[in-house]
């Protein structure tokens, strides 16, 4: 007798050759091409489709909040506004060889003259004056002087002699149809620059039409330098220029404001000119570019930054303190309770977390007040006399106080999100060993709750080195932090450079730090109101 | 009971192969085909393929090779909505936001049903389990043997002609086990459903179903009735899977239709029936089930092969007696006896001699 | 914690009731600066601290007109309704975006699934002094600087990661043989979406919206930079009022807020409820 034949014929035995033949060669799907090619356009059909419910909040997020973080950090080495406001100086500039011993010879002069009257026109020589003038303190007015003075440099002298010599050069039409011709553009590079620049200021800064006005006087300077270098271009009045009288442009500007023959000056110029600056950067952490170009220290009295920035991170690191001192009896005393006691104490961690931000500090303003409600308590304590009451606003303390409440159950949560998943067995294993309440805290509980205080230090950290309203509010001027000394420049002092470089760094820090709180306790961990 | 495969199957799988990876087959040639009416378990250890089966057929997966035909149609291209196919699943999946009530009325309401046949067959599928008054509850103010019940009672007030239970009872305790055990047969036998199981509890396997599949490796090793699979395994996974088993090793020495002798590692001779093997030289593992073991050698041929063997451990169970013996150089060699008055009580270093019928004991695959 | 047990020393005793004391100063610490803005918001004269009639209990130290000013100031209604015109908009725009990405990132295989994660968290994490910069820059190239437009849209990049990290909280939880088991009975993939999977995320979609909606409607910072005098927001009046001259309707305004975050935190709670209830067993 045997049983296998007994065996249904429909019944598979465990080796049937149409497995094998499929097995051998590559798999293939049903509609015969390869199983792993079929797979894999699944795969890429469902990452698609994932992905695509995803990339609306991408885009989103990429404009609404990256790209301005992007242009935060292009706009700390940015630096054009030199080279767009004075184009033709910086390019002089860089033929000069007497800087940094002396003042640059006359034709950085006769550039500036052209690109200061423009920009006058524009009015953007201010701007670019307080520019230069978080740079070196003083340029910011002689600009401004100096761009009210250029319209009037005794350089008519030369239209008059011009007109005299060729009363052609009076009109602007025969302007216009010799800058057309290229011959006569390339002879007199100068005068066609300037012709070109007078064109487009009249056309977009006036908005009058070039060929109905006169033209201006920095044309024929420019026209006196082709002359002077030699030019006599065919189908040009032709006029000899040596005996023409002359000016200096150097004294005219020296007679405006003497600073402008002050080495010192086109050396901050200068070291500016680039369009992009370490600058910014350097002025953060309190250094400046030095006459030599070489970085160095910023004088005593200008060092703020450095101390700012160490000022927020100890502040921040004594409310992170403070908060794990009073966060961590909270957490273990809820993490130990029944859990209906605890979810009732639980509402007093997460009123204050759910309360706007004004509230709690409007409520420190008014509570830590010299005639407030903690130093009227105090005084009616008899713990303070009445004229000598605390002083608890306006400085480091009253920051420390209003942003440890605030951030507190930042701490809480956390910690006793750990807390809760610490099984009480190990408390009660310990103590069947023989450990006594203390024993058996230190050596088990608190190991075991160390993740939670990471991951509240690190939460409460960040969140406090980049505050700014709190000690905006109860700060004054000792207790404030790097956020409000950046908002003072974008507001206040307009520098905004210096502050994308202040926010640069300050974002440095917090990424450091968010990158570690992701590894320590990822992402997708963050857990709210508990 | 068993019905063996015929003409009007039902359920059909044909060369049905799965890959995840377009490496590794999960079910490699899967062929099966059941009749109206049957109850079917896939038995086998986790990763056998058996769960990817039953998601096949349920329309989760897609088969890589192969056709699937239910009621002689191929319902490869079938989404699982439009199936018809009642599931229960491993734990449960009733929609916790929704009354036990409405879980049952999701189908209906899905198929458009009117409100008032709604509530018949609701009501119906619920006394069917027992469950009545529970309508208005939600699922997670039942326990896990309600919420089997209304898991139940959902894949079938649609009245599906075929229904699949992924492991139902998994997550039970024995005693409430075993009752739902017999509540679920019974059950489809009475509504005459086609029942698709899976578990890998072979107890389960064989108190329920008409035919177990038994898998590993994603091929069905032995597809049989209970009985058939506990006393006539084919391969020695069978064997090993299902229930006690003693195996032993060794050479075929003689062979013919109906027996053959296995000379074991250490040269003893025994008898076997051929099972697996065709000619002398071959290696086989021989299984021999413990109850099958006799060590009162009268009750054998006279000219039976018998073995010395070591009593180890002498253990009193109530009805039976389990001795565990050395033999041929193994000492976890098992013999259940029955508790009768003429079965002596060995003890551990006693030396006797045992011995089994050829048919017993079957030399398979090594 | 919960009680001595008889044969705790007299040491463990003083430790244990003065542990209980700490934890009774620190809740008081917490609570009491919220609580204590109530009472003085009734009070009659113009002062930030009890009067002496206020501690006598007598009527005539109390008064609503603090209140009075707050309703019908316009100081005080503009900016009211100028937060009330941008946080929903502003949430909506977080809850529809965050909550199709969070579904998106809840998919098996999503490419870069961490880095996108770390991007949409990060206007979280970022301190909102540095995102005000940056978006004060980039919005005033783009003329949004100053529009009704440009706030919201600042608000709502704030609140995204709130709904994001709510919602994909509920989605982790979320039984996947629910949608199987949907499809089984005959469902179709549209509806076992809104009949099965949207009512079973919906609570942590709302807590989500509640974050984004409180995030903008408390957000001062962003929209000081973002926005100009057209956009003037409730937060924005207190700021300006506790920086410059302080007048004691803002403890009125304080209080009408404190009452806003109870409803939200009862709302919140009993969303939680309800969402743990619906998971059942299986929390967390």
């Amino acid at each position: 007798m045997t049983d296998s034949a007994t065996t249904p014929p429909s019944q598979p035995m465990a080796v049937l050759p149409g497995g094998e033949v499929t097995e051998n060669g590559p798999m293939l799907a049903a509609d015969g091409r390869p199983l792993k090619h079929s797979l894999n356009r699944a795969l890429r059909r469902e990452k698609l489709r994932a992905f695509l419910l995803i990339s609306p909040l991408l885009v989103f997020i990429l404009v609404a909040f990256v790209a301005p973080i992007a242009e935060m950090l292009f706009r700390s080495v940015e630096n054009q506004i030199v080279s767009e406001t004075l184009p033709r100086t910086v390019a002089a500039l860089r033929e000069d060889q007497n800087l940094p011993e002396a003042a640059p010879g006359e034709p950085v002069y006769e550039a500036l003259y052209t690109d200061l009257f423009i920009a006058a026109e524009y009015k953007s020589h201010t701007r670019l004056g307080s520019r230069l003038n978080y740079e070196s303190t003083g340029l910011s007015s002689l600009f401004r002087g100096t761009g009210r003075d250029v319209g009037r440099f005794d350089t008519d002298i030369y239209t008059d002699q011009f007109v005299e010599a060729a009363p052609a050069l009076e009109d602007p039409v025969a302007w216009s149809n010799w800058m057309a011709d290229d011959e006569i553009r390339e002879a007199l590079p100068f005068t066609a620059d300037a012709w070109d620049a007078w064109v487009t200021l009249t056309v977009e800064a006036n908005e009058d039409d070039p060929l109905e006005e006169d033209v201006e006087d920095f044309v024929y300077t420019a026209l006196y330098r082709d002359f002077a270098n030699g030019a006599s271009p065919s189908g040009f009045p032709d006029v000899d220029v040596s005996n023409f009288e002359s000016v200096s442009i150097k004294a005219l500007f020296e007679e405006s404001d003497e600073d402008w023959v002050d080495p010192d000056v086109w050396q901050v110029i200068k070291t500016y000119s680039p369009n992009y600056t370490d600058g910014y950067f350097l002025n953060s952490v309190d250094m400046m570019n030095g006459p030599g170009g070489e970085a160095e220290w910023r004088p005593e009295s200008e060092q703020i930054y450095l101390k700012l920035f160490w000022r927020t991170m100890w502040m921040s690191m004594a409310i992170t303190f403070s908060c794990i001192l009073l966060g961590y009896p909270i957490a273990f005393l809820l993490s130990t309770l029944p859990l209906r006691t605890a979810n009732v104490l639980m509402i007093l961690v997460l009123l204050p977390f759910w309360t706007s931000l004004l509230v709690r500090t409007s409520a420190w303003k008014v509570l830590l007040q010299q005639q407030g409600v903690i130093n009227d308590t105090l005084v009616w304590l008899g713990l303070v006399d009445d004229l000598n009451r605390l002083q608890l606003i306006n400085n480091a303390t009253g920051t420390v106080i209003a942003m440890t409440h605030i951030l507190l159950p930042f701490m809480i949560l956390p910690l006793y999100s750990v807390m809760k998943t610490i099984p009480p067995s190990y408390m009660r294993a310990a103590k069947s060993m023989g450990a006594n309440d203390w024993t058996a805290f230190w050596r088990v509980w608190f190991p075991l709750s160390v993740p939670g205080i990471g991951a509240g230090s690190i939460l409460a950290f960040i969140l406090s080195i980049g505050y700014y309203i709190t000690p905006e509010i109860v700060g004054g001027t000792s207790g404030v932090f790097i956020s409000n000394r950046i908002a003072y420049h974008i507001s206040s002092s307009l520098n905004w450079g210096l502050a994308a470089a202040l926010g640069t760094i300050l974002l440095a820090l917090v990424l450091t730090l968010y990158w570690v709180y992701d590894r320590i306790v990822g992402i997708d961990n963050v857990k709210l109101g508990g | 009971m068993a019905q063996g495969s015929s003409s009007e199957a039902f359920v059909e799988f044909e060369r049905v192969q799965k890959s995840y990876d377009g490496e590794k087959l999960v079910v490699k040639d899967l062929n099966l085909s059941l009749p109206k009416g049957e109850f079917l378990t896939m038995l086998g250890p986790s990763g056998s393929g058996k769960t990817t089966c039953l998601m096949m057929l349920a329309g989760f997966e897609t088969a890589t090779h192969g056709e699937i035909r239910l009621d002689g149609k191929s319902i490869n291209n079938i989404p699982p909505h439009k199936r018809g196919i009642g599931m229960v699943f491993q734990n449960y999946a009733l929609f916790p936001h929704m009354t036990v009530g409405e879980n049952l009325s999701f189908p209906l309401e899905v198929r458009k049903l009117g409100k008032s046949e709604r509530e018949k067959k609701i009501a119906r599928a619920l006394d069917m389990v027992q469950m009545g008054e529970f309508k208005n509850r939600r699922p997670t103010q039942l326990s896990g043997g309600q919420q089997q019940r209304i898991a139940l009672a959902r894949a079938l007030v649609f009245e599906p002609e075929l229904v699949l239970m992924d492991e139902p009872l998994g997550a039970l305790d024995k005693q409430l086990r075993e009752t739902l055990q017999f509540e679920i047969t019974d059950l489809a036998h009475r509504l005459g459903i086609t029942v698709v199981y899976v578990t890998h509890d072979q107890t389960e396997a064989l108190t329920m179903s008409d035919r177990v599949a038994v898998f590993d490796d994603g091929r069905i090793q032995q597809l049989a009735p209970p009985d058939e699979l506990y006393e006539k395994p084919q391969n020695s996974f069978v064997a090993q899977f299902i229930g006690e088993n003693n195996t032993l090793e060794g050479v075929v020495e003689r062979i013919d239709a109906t027996s053959c002798l296995v000379r074991l590692d250490d040269g003893e001779l025994i008898d076997a029936l051929p099972v697996n093997v065709s000619k002398v030289g071959e290696r086989t593992r021989v299984s021999i089930r413990p109850e099958r073991v006799e060590s009162n050698l009268e009750r054998l041929h006279a000219d039976a092969h018998t073995l010395p063997a070591t009593v180890q451990e002498f253990i009193y169970m109530g009805d039976t007696f389990r001795t565990r013996l050395k033999v041929a150089g193994r000492d976890d060699f098992i013999m259940k006896t029955r508790n009768a008055p003429d079965q002596p009580r060995l003890k551990p270093g006693e030396q006797i001699r045992i011995g089994w019928l050829a048919e017993d004991c079957r030399a398979l695959d090594a | 914690m919960a009680g001595l047990p008889p044969y705790a020393s007299t040491g463990q005793k003083v430790w244990h009731y003065s542990y209980l004391v700490i934890c009774a100063a620190i809740f008081f610490f917490l609570i009491a600066p919220i609580l204590i803005i109530i009472p003085l918001s009734f009070n009659a004269e113009n002062f930030f601290t009890f009067t002496p009639e206020m501690l006598a209990l007598d009527p005539e130290g109390y008064s609503t007109k603090h209140y009075r000013d707050f309703f019908t100031n316009p100081d005080w209604q503009v900016p009211l309704w100028n937060s009330l015109k941008i946080a929903p908009v502003a949430t909506f725009l977080s809850v529809a975006l965050g909550t199709l990405a969070a579904i998106g990132l809840s998919q098996p295989h999503v490419p870069f699934r961490r880095a996108i994660m770390a991007i949409l968290i990060s206007p979280m994490i970022v301190p909102l002094i540095i995102s005000a910069a940056g978006m004060y820059f980039f919005y005033s190239r783009i003329g949004l600087q100053g529009t009704y437009w440009g706030v919201v849209l600042a608000h709502a990049a704030l609140g995204i990661p709130f709904v994001i990290i709510t919602v994909t909280a509920t989605l982790v939880g979320f039984d996947r043989s629910l949608t199987r088991a949907a499809a089984n009975l005959g469902a179709g993939p549209v509806r076992t979406f809104f009949k099965v999977q949207m009512p079973l995320i919906l609570p942590g979609v709302v807590s989500g919206g509640l974050f984004a909606f409180i995030t903008s409607f408390d957000e001062v910072v962003v929209v000081l930079f973002v926005g100009s005098a057209g956009q003037k927001t409730l937060p924005w009046q207190m700021f300006t009022g506790l920086r410059e001259q302080i007048s004691p309707t803002i403890l009125a305004a304080a209080t009408v807020l404190i009452s806003i975050s109870v409803v939200l935190l009862v709302t919140l709670e009993v969303l939680r409820r309800r969402s743990e209830r619906l998971r059942g067993m299986s929390p967390g």
